[in-house]
């Protein structure tokens, strides 16, 4: 559990980041969000004490950050930027090792990590180990560069805008990877970007910032059904605001009973892709199926609409 | 941010400069005495080398000098006060040799000492980072090298100056000292307008030949590796083997003396003329190059209408670094009998007569620094125009 | 390099090595160019032996300015020294518009005739092209990469031990090559202020009027020059290449 508690941060008269407080669950994503200048970065930087708060503190697990020296609190804390800021003179495999050695594992505890990680960001070790990082694709940049920031195991990863230098087919790819593996990890994240679509994807909570102070935060629905000023509002557009509900929402959400005709659609996947499947084949209902294959009811065009103005 | 424009905190830099004042006002001779040109020299501190009221005002204006440097960070105050420290110091050491020297003896000399040489440095260092700090743009850069000339000038030629040791040995050579000074920035002036014709026509050859490139800049490459002096020996034998025949020697071509300096002057400076010729070029956008291969001009008009003029920045810089290097490597010509400020520099060594050093390498090392700031604003200014 | 240049230098080294060990055999090369039967080949002393000493001056002198530029580029890029950096950078263009040989011509009445003041001159002048080159390396390190490297928790002297120096290594031995060669070519005009070196020579050609010799040490002086600067570059890429900074960072 992470404590934000009204942490400030003022330059002379400019106040970059005013009073803001929220807390983090363990194993979630929380989402910084919001335009440029708007304090996201200073906020998350402040968190590992990159940058020191005017006032405010925070606690992971109950354990006030100014209590433990800087250096072994990074150590502790997982961070990604945009560019990733790789060791151009390190080999891939040296730049993951980085926060362990520096921790002090042995050699083979290092080894087994390094492949561990590479393994899981699907980069052969046995090519990739010994690259270069101007050697690598900016894809494969990116990967190293999380799989470096989770070497050490961190109790929390901290991630400003990591997907900023993709392009748009490799970040949807890149976004997926995060949340399978912070999914199989189970671990906790704050991530820092401009992009609401982004936001919506990843976020379990979402923070919305503007102008050093934090307007609203809370589940990504709670932002469409419920914003907190105009901003917000203008922020996740007014036009498609159904469609992001529904594509926030479970297919078991809207699930009636009874049956129907047709390829059966998944109970965990989103209404969103419901909807966009009921009018591809032209039907009014479908099946619905859970994880197993069986059919457990029916979603229908009305039931979808009937959820997406309730909500 | 603003920063305070004065501070009880002392600044760092300052207090190195405070430092020095200190130490040149109280633990180092303000000039030198000695009997005759070469006899062994004796130290004057300030109060024994001026009048009592001169010496308290010298003192006076370092110590405030020190004062400013400590205590105050606004640039512009600080250069004022280290510009008036130059302007106090200066004219005292000319006046300390009139009161120092017995009146009627000829043969003494007088000459700054280390506590003179530690108030310039410490009043320059604060001079120059101010003018650092301060982000003089080119033209205010010129008016102050203007400024600092001048001051010069009226230093020398107000006869301020003419009781020192360093002066004493111009006035007993006024009539070389112009013609060798005529001959150094010829060697090296002209050396440089003969590489900028033969360099830039090379360089544009280079761009569009990219297979000559390499070959060319290798070789080039290796000549600017050699040192002067052995390039001065190796040129003296080809050359000398010129002047056997009578047209080359009607034409001044001789194994030793300015041909050898001015050829190899010449050579040294290709490279740096070629390479940023090439560079420059290089960096011309693809995009501007394209649109006027577009607007139909021809080759001819692209590269004069086109590259040349956007490369001139980095052409400028290849060129400053040449005219730096030249009035530099032109002392050493003399070592060949090619002249310039070297021959006093090699006279005074050959006579352990500091003085006939310095009045070899002050003026070179002004001219060189003169140089490098009128072509650093040439290169400023280009750049604006051509962006 | 091409397979050919690595020949050239390397008949070139023999070539050099030859002479200076042997220079009697090369006498009938040189004899042309003497006249009144003066010697073809310099006599006044041991060309091995000189060129030993030309070499030993070069490289404690530019020994001495790696340690002490270095040192002074790593204190005013660190946050305590951040206030000179500034007057540093002018201090070094304006050094570098004095010429080596004004340098050297100072330093006499300071210090008298010797290997002291072509010492104390190689060692002034060498500083700046070094301590130039380590300011430009240390500061063209990528903000983003000292930025990750604070926020894994490196401590000041591990970044500047571990990223900072590594990454500015090319330019710093850049530096330093500049800084031996310019060297090379001071420590020859050294001679005219008694310091033993491949200068005597020359000078000894000039003063004889004996181009045989003026030749020699022309050509010893310079090949040993270019065989430097090359065999220290290849050094610096080899480096690189070790380090893994590509081709583009050299």
């Amino acid at each position: 559990m992470i404590e934000i508690e009204r942490l400030t941060k003022r330059y002379g008269d400019t106040t970059v980041v005013d009073d803001v407080s929220f807390g983090v669950e363990e194993g979630t994503i929380t989402v910084v969000v919001g335009t440029s200048g708007a304090g996201k970065s200073t906020l998350l930087r402040m968190i590992n004490r990159l940058v020191e708060p005017t006032s405010g503190r925070v606690l992971i697990d109950g354990q006030d950050t100014r209590s433990i020296p800087e250096d072994d609190l990074r150590h502790r804390i997982g961070y990604v930027i945009q560019g990733y800021g790789l060791f151009p003179h390190r080999t891939v495999a040296q730049n993951i090792a980085t926060v362990p050695r520096l921790l002090g594992w042995d050699r083979k505890r290092i080894a087994d990590r390094i492949e561990e990680l590479l393994d899981l960001y699907q980069l052969d070790p046995a090519e990739f180990a010994t690259k270069f990082p101007h050697e690598l694709s900016g894809g494969q940049q990116q990967r190293v560069g999380v799989a470096r920031a989770l070497a050490a195991r961190p109790e929390l990863l901290l991630m400003d805008e990591p997907f900023g230098a993709l392009d748009p087919v490799i970040r949807a790819k890149a976004q997926d990877d995060l949340l399978a593996i912070q999914r199989r990890l189970r671990a906790t994240i704050v991530l820092v970007t401009h992009d609401m679509e982004e936001a919506f994807h990843l976020g379990d909570r979402i923070a919305v910032m503007d102008q050093a102070r934090l307007i609203q935060y809370g589940p990504p629905a709670e932002l469409l059904t419920r914003p907190a000023e105009a901003f917000v509002e203008r922020l996740v557009g007014t036009a498609d605001r159904p469609f992001r509900l529904l594509s926030l929402a479970k297919v078991e959400d809207a699930l009636e009973p009874g049956l129907a005709e047709g390829e059966p659609v998944a109970a965990s996947g989103t209404l969103y892709e419901a909807l966009s499947r009921l009018m591809w084949c032209g039907r009014q209902d479908l099946p619905v199926a859970d994880g197993t294959g069986s059919v457990i009811g029916r979603v229908s065009i009305t039931g979808i609409l009937a959820y997406g103005r309730s909500a | 941010m603003a920063s305070p424009h004065w501070t009880l905190s002392p600044d760092r830099l300052g207090s190195m400069v405070a430092v020095l004042i200190g130490i040149a006002l109280y633990a180092a001779p303000f000039v030198t005495y000695r009997a005759n040109r070469i006899a062994a020299g004796a130290a004057r501190s300030i109060f024994e080398a001026l009048p009592p009221t001169t010496a308290f005002v010298l003192v006076g204006a370092a110590l405030s000098v020190a004062i400013v440097a400590i205590f105050v960070r606004r640039s512009i105050v600080r250069l004022a006060a280290a510009s008036l420290g130059l302007v106090v110091i200066a004219p005292c050491v000319g006046l300390s040799a009139g009161f120092v020297t017995p009146a009627g003896n000829t043969f003494a000399r007088v000459s700054p000492a280390l506590g003179f040489w530690l108030l310039g440095l410490a009043f320059s260092l604060l001079v120059a980072d101010a003018l650092t700090r301060l982000r003089l743009g080119p033209w205010a850069r010129l008016g102050a090298l203007s400024i600092a000339a001048a001051a010069m000038a009226l230093l020398l030629f107000s006869g301020a100056w003419d009781g020192l040791s360093i002066l004493k040995e111009y006035a007993t050579r006024a009539d070389s000292f112009w013609s060798e000074a005529r001959r150094h920035v010829l060697l090296a002036i002209g050396s440089l307008a003969a590489a900028v014709a033969v360099g830039l026509p090379l360089g544009v050859l280079c761009h569009r030949a990219p297979r000559l490139r390499a070959a060319i800049l290798q070789v080039l490459n290796v000549i600017q590796t050699i040192p002067s002096i052995a390039l001065f020996g190796i040129l003296m034998v080809p050359l000398g083997y010129l002047a056997a025949f009578p047209l080359a020697a009607a034409l001044g071509i001789h194994g030793i003396g300015a041909a050898p300096a001015f050829v190899a002057l010449f050579l040294y400076s290709l490279l740096p003329v070629v390479a940023n010729t090439v560079v420059g070029l290089d960096h011309v956008p693809a995009t501007v190059v394209d649109a006027a291969r577009g607007m139909g001009l021809s080759n001819r008009q692209r590269l004069f209408d086109v590259e040349l003029p956007l490369a001139l920045p980095v052409i400028l810089a290849g060129i400053r670094i040449v005219l730096v290097q030249n009035l530099g490597l032109a002392t050493v010509a003399a070592l060949i009998g090619g002249g310039g400020f070297g021959t006093f520099v090699f006279q005074g060594i050959g006579q352990t007569a500091i003085d006939l050093v310095l009045l070899g390498a002050i003026p070179t090392v002004a001219l060189s620094f003169a140089a490098a700031v009128i072509l650093d604003a040439a290169i400023e200014l280009s750049n604006g125009t051509s962006q | 390099m091409s397979r050919r240049a690595v020949m050239i230098r390397l008949t070139a080294l023999i070539m050099l090595l030859a002479f200076i060990s042997a220079p009697n055999l090369f006498a009938p090369v040189f004899e042309p160019l003497t006249t009144n039967n003066a010697p073809a080949i310099y006599n006044q002393g041991n060309l091995l032996f000189l060129t030993m000493a030309h070499l030993g001056t070069v490289f404690s002198a530019a020994l001495a300015s790696t340690l002490v530029a270095v040192l002074l580029g790593v204190l005013v890029t660190r946050p305590s020294g951040v206030e000179f950096l500034p007057l540093s950078r002018s201090l070094v263009s304006i050094g570098q518009t004095f010429p080596p040989v004004a340098v050297l011509a100072i330093a006499v009445p300071l210090v008298g005739f010797g290997e002291k003041p072509t010492l104390i001159a190689l060692f002034l002048y060498g500083l700046l092209p070094i301590f130039e080159n380590t300011l430009t390396g240390l500061t063209q390190v990528s903000p983003l990469t000292l930025d990750a490297a604070k926020g894994m928790g490196m401590g000041p002297t591990r970044r500047l031990y571990e990223v900072e120096l590594p990454l500015a290594l090319p330019v710093i031995l850049a530096g330093i090559r500049l800084s031996v060669v310019i060297n090379l070519g001071t420590a020859t005009i050294g001679s005219t202020v008694a310091a033993k070196g491949l200068g005597e020579v020359i000078i000894a050609g000039l003063q004889s009027n004996n181009t045989a010799f003026i030749l020699q040490g022309g050509l010893v002086v310079a090949l040993l020059a270019v065989l430097i600067h090359d065999g220290l570059m290849m050094f610096e890429r080899l480096l690189v290449r070790r380090l893994g900074l590509g081709p583009a960072a050299a």
